[in-house]
Order: C-alpha cells, then sequence, then structure tokens
C-alpha cells in the first residue's frame, strides 16, 4: 500500500522533471540520450565526490587546525 | 484595485467579490435598467466624469520559473541542433521542404531561425493546433479525432469525434455563432433575395442596398456620422491605413499592436516610431520629439501624427486608455486610429466598445475600426468616423476598389446581431447578452486570481490569458484540457515573448455558470497536477511607470 503510494509520487516526480526540462516534447529516444548523459555526469560527479571528499575535508580541517 | 466603478448605476458590476456566486443568474438586479429604458450611447445624459478603469495586471512570474523556462527551451534546441545534423549526414529522413540537390549551393532557404524553430520545436507539438472541428463554433462543439504516427509530422483521422468539447478558444464574446433557426430566419430570406454571391467589388456593380443598410446601421450603432464595411477584417486594417496615410506622414503605433495594423503602417509609407505597451509617458515623449525636431533628415513638420492603438490587446488581455491618449491627442493635435477588432460588443455597458465603457464621445476618435467576426460572428471589419473621411474612404480604398464586396446572408447576419444588441428587434437578449458576458468574464477572471494563476490584463477584458511559461507544460497543458473535453488554445513565441507562453481563453456570453465552473474545476486539478498556479501576488515590472528614467522603447 506503502510502496503503490510510494511509486505514485515518484512517477509524479518524474512527470514534473520531465515537463520542465521540456523533455515532454522530445521523443523518447531522445529522452533516453538526455537522461543517459545526466546520469552519466551525476554518477562521475557522486564518484569523484566519494574517491576525493575525506581528503579535501582533511584538508580543511588541517587549514582551520582542527585536527593535526 | 480600484473599485469606484461600485457607485455607478451599471450593467454587470458587481459589488463585492463574494456576491458574485449568490447573484448567479438573476442579472436584472444590478440596478441598470433605469426605468426599463435601455441606455444608448455615452453621449446624451453619459457625459459625466469618465470612468475609472480598473487595473491591467501584468504579475511578474518568481524568477526560477524564467530560469527553467529558458532552461526548457536550450535543451529543446540542442537536440534540434543534433536533429538537423542527423538529418544533414542522412541518418534521418527529412520530412520538411528541402532545397533541390541542384540548388544546394544557392543562399539557403531553410536555415533561419523561423525555419528551424517550426522544424525542430513547433512540429513536435504541432497537435494542439489546428484542429479539425466538425460543428458550428458555440460554446460547445464537436473536434474530430486525429493521431500521428510520426510524431506530427503527418496526420490521419480515426474516424471518431469528440463531442460536446467546451469552447473556451473562439471569439465568440456574444454568442452569435449559432444555428438556431428562428434567429436565423432574417438571414434565410436575403440569401433568398440577393443570393450568396455579389460578383464585384463596391465600387462597380457591387454595392446593394443590404450594404448600405448595413452601414447605417454601423454608425447608428457606434454614435457617428457615417460608416463602411469591408469584405475581412485584416484587410480592413491593411488596405485602409495606406489610404489615410502616406509619406511625410508619422505613426506612432503601440508596442503590441496586432499584425494587419502594422502591415497596413508598412505599406503606407509613412515613418513608425513605437511606443511602450500603453505607456502614456512613453507616446507623449515621442509626440513632443515628433513635433519639435520634425520629419528625419529635412526637419519640416509632419503632415499628419497618427496614434495607432487598439481597444482591446488580443494576447495581453489589456484595455486601451482611452481618456489620456484623447487628452494627448487634443494636447499635440494628432488623429487617433483606434482599433476595436476585440472590444466592439464585448466591453461597455451596452456593447458599444471602448468609448462607451470609459464614457468618451465616439466623435472624438478620429478613425474607428471593428471588425464583425468576433462579436457579431459574422465576417468583415468597418471604418467608422465623420462622413468626409468615410466617402474618402469609398473612392481611396483598396479595399472598396478591388476587393469584392460582402456576401449578403454575412451582411444580414451583422446587421441582425446589431439590431439585436441594440434592442431595435424588440427583445432584450441583446442586452441580456452583454451583460451575460460582463458577468461572465467578472467571474471567471476573479476565479483564476483566487485560486492562483497568473492572469494578465484588465478585469472588465473577455480576452483572460492564463500563462504558462514553460515550453513542456504548454504542449501538456492543451492535451490534457482537451482528455478532459475543453477546448483552449495556447499560444507561444512567436506571438508571444519567448519567456511567456500562455493559454488564452475566450469568454462568451453563451457559457453558462455550469460550463465556467467545469472548467474552473478542471482547471483546479490540472493547475495542481502540472503545477502552474505561479502567483504570488506582487504587482509586476510594468507598473512601475512612474519610476522610469527612460522611456526609449529599446532600453
Amino acid at each position: 500500500m506503502a510502496l503503490a503510494d510510494a511509486w505514485k509520487q515518484l512517477s509524479w516526480f518524474y512527470y514534473q522533471y520531465v515537463l520542465v526540462t521540456a523533455l515532454y516534447m522530445l521523443e523518447p529516444w531522445e529522452r533516453t540520450i538526455f537522461n543517459s548523459l545526466l546520469i552519466t555526469v551525476a554518477a562521475m560527479a557522486v564518484y569523484t565526490g566519494y574517491v576525493f571528499m575525506p581528503q579535501h575535508i582533511m584538508a580543511i580541517l588541517h587549514y582551520f587546525e582542527v585536527v593535526q | 484595485m480600484i473599485r469606484a466603478d461600485e457607485h455607478h448605476l451599471r450593467n454587470g458590476t458587481l459589488k463585492a467579490h463574494s456576491d458574485q456566486k449568490q447573484q448567479g443568474s438573476n442579472s436584472l438586479k444590478n440596478g441598470f435598467h433605469v426605468a426599463g429604458k435601455v441606455q444608448k450611447n455615452a453621449n446624451g445624459d453619459s457625459f459625466h466624469q469618465p470612468r475609472v478603469r480598473g487595473e491591467d495586471s501584468f504579475e511578474e512570474a518568481p524568477m526560477y520559473v524564467a530560469v527553467l523556462t529558458y532552461m526548457g527551451y536550450g535543451i529543446v534546441i540542442l537536440f534540434g541542433y543534433f536533429r538537423d545534423f542527423l538529418r544533414a549526414v542522412g541518418l534521418e529522413k527529412c520530412h520538411q521542404a528541402q532545397e533541390r540537390e541542384e540548388q544546394k549551393d544557392f543562399v539557403p532557404l531553410y536555415q533561419d531561425f523561423e525555419n528551424f524553430y517550426k522544424r525542430n520545436l513547433y512540429m513536435r507539438v504541432r497537435d494542439n493546433w489546428n484542429r479539425p472541428i466538425c460543428s458550428l463554433p458555440g460554446p460547445v462543439f464537436d473536434v474530430m479525432e486525429r493521431v500521428s504516427d510520426d510524431y506530427n509530422w503527418t496526420f490521419r483521422l480515426t474516424g471518431k469525434t469528440i463531442e460536446n468539447v467546451i469552447n473556451m478558444g473562439s471569439y465568440n464574446y456574444l454568442g452569435f455563432a449559432e444555428n438556431n433557426v428562428d434567429f436565423l430566419k432574417t438571414v434565410a430570406e436575403e440569401t433568398r433575395q440577393y443570393g450568396v454571391g455579389v460578383c464585384s467589388t463596391r465600387q462597380e456593380l457591387g454595392n446593394l442596398s443590404i450594404h448600405e443598410n448595413l452601414e447605417q446601421l454601423v454608425a447608428e450603432f457606434l454614435g457617428v456620422e457615417s460608416a463602411m464595411a469591408f469584405g475581412m477584417g485584416f484587410a480592413t486594417n491593411s488596405m485602409n491605413i495606406p489610404a489615410l496615410v502616406g509619406k511625410g506622414c508619422l505613426i506612432l503605433s503601440d508596442e503590441l499592436n496586432h499584425t494587419s495594423l502594422i502591415l497596413g503602417a508598412r505599406l503606407s509609407g509613412a515613418t513608425i516610431r513605437v511606443f511602450k505597451h500603453n505607456n502614456m509617458q512613453s507616446l507623449e515623449k515621442l509626440l513632443k520629439e515628433a513635433i519639435c525636431s520634425g520629419q528625419p533628415r529635412t526637419h519640416r513638420g509632419w503632415k499628419k501624427i497618427l496614434i495607432m492603438v487598439e481597444g482591446i490587446y488580443s494576447m495581453e488581455g489589456s484595455l486601451v486608455r482611452l481618456p489620456e491618449i484623447l487628452a494627448l491627442k487634443k494636447k499635440y493635435k494628432a488623429y487617433l486610429y483606434l482599433d476595436e477588432a476585440h472590444s466592439i460588443g464585448a466591453v461597455g455597458p451596452t456593447g458599444r466598445g471602448v468609448t462607451e465603457h470609459f464614457g468618451v464621445d465616439p466623435n472624438e476618435v478620429d478613425v474607428l475600426m471593428g471588425t464583425f467576426t468576433k462579436s457579431f460572428g459574422a465576417a468583415g471589419g468597418y471604418i467608422a468616423g465623420k462622413k468626409e473621411l468615410v466617402d474618402y474612404l469609398r473612392s481611396h480604398s483598396h479595399s472598396a476598389m478591388y476587393a469584392t464586396a460582402m456576401s449578403p446572408p454575412v451582411v444580414e447576419q451583422i446587421i441582425r446581431a446589431i439590431k439585436c444588441i441594440m434592442g431595435v428587434d424588440g427583445t432584450t437578449e441583446g442586452q441580456r447578452r452583454v451583460r451575460q458576458l460582463s458577468e461572465n468574464t467578472r467571474y471567471l477572471r476573479s476565479r483564476l486570481k483566487e485560486m492562483g494563476f497568473i492572469v494578465y490584463g484588465n478585469q472588465d477584458s473577455p480576452v483572460v490569458p492564463l500563462l504558462l511559461y514553460l515550453p513542456g507544460k504548454v504542449g501538456e497543458f492543451s492535451r490534457a484540457m482537451l482528455k478532459r473535453k475543453i477546448g483552449v488554445v495556447v499560444v507561444g513565441f512567436p506571438a508571444t515573448p519567448i519567456a511567456e507562453a500562455r493559454a488564452r481563453f475566450c469568454v462568451s456570453a453563451a457559457h453558462t455558470r455550469e460550463m465556467l465552473d467545469k472548467v474552473l474545476q478542471n482547471l483546479d486539478e490540472l493547475g495542481d497536477h502540472i503545477r502552474v498556479k505561479f502567483s504570488r501576488r506582487r504587482p509586476s515590472h510594468r507598473q512601475e511607470l512612474y519610476n522610469e528614467t527612460d522611456f526609449e522603447r529599446d532600453s
């Protein structure tokens, strides 16, 4: 029951995303291309964050002399 | 909003917002009919103080909406370039017209932005326009269902009809687009007498007695000396402005004037200067400059200065500031051309147009122009004014000399519509329709504003633009409304600025309260589902007239 509601809500969010980015006007294969590009870029950003965030945070803390 | 109109005993003036729902269909409560007499034109006892017009509202949308709109257009344009590349390389078939092989080295025909826009943006949502209709465009109509197999490049009709779709797009302001046999009796009689084809121009053998009757009636209806009718509304503007002004004259035209006015102005060869929409300071600045410096190189005086404005602007729903323009016109000795295409029959307590709405004498406007297409349910246009002006046009207008005269059934339809509005045919049907239109307009506009939509324009104008902004939502709005059996007209670039796509509703006197309620309920649901309720009740930049330092149009 809760899963069906969650699915409906997610589906509405996807619908809003498609409307706002004007993907609504594009054909299905164009939407696939755009979504793949977007997911690729987002995945790369997340991966970079995952790899480099610990170093960055240590460097910042070191700069502010919170950690030695 | 200024509520000074409460003190005037007029048609369709509903005292308080909350009273509107209780007043319902009993519109005689409004107390317009003083002692049962139908009040005629704005002259006579109505030369009281000019009526204060409600303010136009042009609410601005929140910033994120503008950003998302441009982002949406950006994405679709990028994909447009991508698809054009695929077509150029040959990976995709080009459905649109192309130059022939032998002409590939010539100046390209289809590479400008307009063609790009048409190929890549308009085609994708093209099914929202040019829908085939198979009944008369009354308050409800039937739409033929059509589907496309190749993303709107070609359509095929499935054979089914979508019936009883509520019509919110036709310019049927007073509901005269009807096929009721009783009302159309005189039209049938005149057709029996005159036939349908005239086969000649007005100047040659096409001047029928029914045309003379029509022109006298139009002049009487408007309260001016004389009028002349033409077969096509667009052609009335574009063919008659060249007859009125020429080289050495100056035309001051509003920013948002209709294409027919612009075309007429360009054809005439006069100098054209544009002032900001409804902005009297901008107009006054241009007038002062024109009179001080005269013609461009010789600095001689202008032969004529013609101010061209419209009664109701059809894309914005805003009303002209007539009293101020008349004051300016008198001060600087210019002429005024008022195009009442949408406002004749639709505003004013007895449907006489913006001159009556403002309580102004129609003889003060030099050239009154209007069309019969919108409120009268026929086709054609008229120009009215002083007798000398109209007689001059009879011999010098291109339309009179070269265009075929109006067809008799159409003329009779206009005559019967005008007689109905004036009350000459003995019923109060015309006045009832004018009141009903005014009520419907106020109701629809106030409810839409309540719901949180951004609606442009004046509270009295039956043209109601509802702003949608985002290109994706524009297409979805139109399709979803058709699924709910309501037909709307959505407009995007290039008819509107690129970031302000809208849906335009045209209220009709033939809409009943139930139809409007159904429309409003569906709009409410759809507005929530799609999220187009952007209003935050913030006044917009267009109203800050008195804070501007520069009234040049290009700033």
